[in-house]
């Protein structure tokens, strides 16, 4: 049952018509939430009593790292649809999340050397988080690496979703870096169970942050699927036809 | 919570010294995120572009 | 089992670049260290063993560079595939001998250049165990790299493995640590043990997984 769902929703041509309905609307979402909760952030929150003002990047930050994580999360999910039931359509997301995967992980980890500067006095430390992120980071070049390695991209797609869903097991670790190492990264001040140690001035811009980045990113994503299911499945009929 | 935490835009700009920080890191990210749109919108382009000269009645 | 080992056994016997390449290097990167800096001014007790585990993490990789490629270009893996009913009993074996013939003699050499450098005599076998295990994780995850890249050269099998191989760089320099402090040595090596275990299970079969791609 679940494979005959799996297989009815998973056609590369009803994704492209659906997200083009729904990529409007995903990007003004996205876009005008990360403008209110960026705004919100760096002008109207008040200064962090140790911080300063330093500590506005949390406002970017934070999520950017959510979603490095998210993403990698997301296309293991679609390693696991490609493995086991071969939907074709698993495979192109996750060769085209990888590269928003990898820039946001970027983004997270430049982010946080900024942040470090002001805060520890270094822009770098051999930490367990910061190394875990820089690990997910080249997890994604390697991802895409191995993807652009082979002139068969069949093969290509099976291999790189094997490599996705073994590299796993570094979400874990990365996520609870913190709590099993000592470290100099601050523990997770919001979790999804409720309970927060971050004053609700500062809380509301960062969540209004967290998914605004998070619809701008699916827009992209719906980009550049576009771009690769179009390339993918350019002898297609449908292709011509949408073109 | 919606009083602005400046006075002015130079303390904006500042933030007490942690301006060049804050400010450099979201510019950054800002423009890395508008390219990989310019990217991606581009090469849908491209792809289309390829598909018609390929169908193309010759 | 028994005679897939035996098999492969033999195989590796006459790649003599294959197993004692990595040996060499060993040796070599173990005694240049100390001759390239001024041991008078280094605690070389307290920092050795970082170079130990960093030759560790190179030579178990450039043991495990060729272990599928020239079966797979001459045609034999193909064969085996078709002709073994449980193609990951073939893996398995392969990594087996591997570990045992080039993983633990490299374990052994750095055992030694540990104990020639300040470690206590007592504490040799907790050194050879600990380097014994990370290079029974390091092989099955490196075999796992090369089977990915089977014939597209070194550089990707390590890009793509390499994360996979820092926590056990990570869980390594920790048993290191309590060896030279005295504590907590084994709910270090208890974990390493029960990785290893659940690492030796399941690699072969993904591995053989993605041969069969390969093949396929």
């Amino acid at each position: 049952m679940i494979s005959a769902f799996i297989h009815k929703f998973s056609s590369p041509k009803s994704f492209v018509q659906i997200t083009k309905t729904l990529y409007p609307l995903f990007i003004f979402t996205g876009l005008s939430m990360l403008i209110i909760g960026w705004t919100w952030g760096l002008l109207f929150a008040p200064p962090d009593a140790v911080q300063g003002n330093s500590y506005r990047i949390i406002f970017l930050h934070v999520p950017a790292v959510i979603f490095a994580e998210l993403i990698y999360f997301f296309m293991a999910l679609c390693a696991l649809m490609h493995i086991v039931w071969r939907v074709k359509l698993a495979a192109y997301l996750i060769k085209s999340a990888a590269p928003i995967g990898a820039m946001i992980t970027f983004i997270g980890l430049f982010s946080g050397s900024i942040w470090g500067i002001p805060t520890w006095g270094t822009w770098w430390q051999w930490d367990a988080r910061i190394t875990s992120t820089l690990i997910l980071f080249i997890m994604y070049l390697g991802i895409l690496t191995l993807h652009g390695s082979f002139s068969n991209l069949e093969k290509s797609d099976r291999l790189m979703s094997i490599l996705v869903v073994i590299g796993v097991v570094n979400i874990p670790i990365i996520k609870k870096s913190v709590d099993w190492w000592s470290t100099l990264h601050q523990p997770a001040s919001i979790s999804v169970s409720g309970g927060s140690s971050i004053d609700p001035s500062m809380l509301y811009p960062l969540i209004i942050s967290i998914i605004g980045l998070g619809f701008t990113l699916i827009s992209l994503g719906i980009l550049s699927s576009r771009s690769y299911i179009l390339s993918r499945e350019k002898n297609k009929k449908w292709v011509l036809k949408h073109v | 919570m919606f009083d602005i935490a400046f006075d002015n835009v130079n303390e904006i700009i500042d933030m007490n010294g942690h301006g060049i920080y804050v400010w450099s890191v979201y510019s950054i990210a800002i423009s890395i995120i508008i390219v990989s749109f310019i990217v991606a919108k581009n090469r849908i382009k491209g792809v289309k572009r390829k598909i018609k000269i390929k169908n193309a009645p010759s | 089992m028994f005679r897939l080992i035996k098999i492969e056994s033999s195989k590796l016997f006459y790649k003599l670049k294959s197993w004692l390449g990595p040996m060499l290097i060993m040796i070599l990167v173990l005694t240049a260290f100390p001759l390239s800096i001024d041991i008078s001014q280094f605690d070389l007790e307290k920092f050795y063993f970082s170079i130990i585990v960093v030759s560790l993490l190179m030579t178990s990789f450039l043991a495990t560079e060729g272990m599928f490629e020239e079966d797979y270009e001459d045609g034999s893996l193909e064969q085996e595939y078709l002709v073994e009913k449980d193609f990951y009993k073939v893996v398995l074996s392969k990594i087996f001998v591997y570990v045992c013939f080039i993983g633990v003699p490299i374990a052994f050499i750095g055992a030694i250049f540990s104990f020639a450098n300040g470690v206590a005599i007592g504490n040799f076998i907790n050194v050879f165990i600990s380097l014994s295990l990370s290079n029974l994780l390091l092989f099955n995850l490196f075999a796992f790299g090369n089977a990915l890249s089977i014939n597209k050269g070194a550089m990707l099998g390590i890009l793509t493995t390499l994360p996979l191989a820092l926590p056990v760089i990570i869980l390594l320099g920790t048993a290191i640590r309590s060896i030279q402090y005295g504590n907590s040595f084994l709910e270090i090596i208890s974990l390493m043990i029960g990785m290893g275990f659940l690492i030796s299970a399941i690699m072969p079969l993904i591995i053989s997984t993605t041969l069969k791609t390969h093949i396929d």
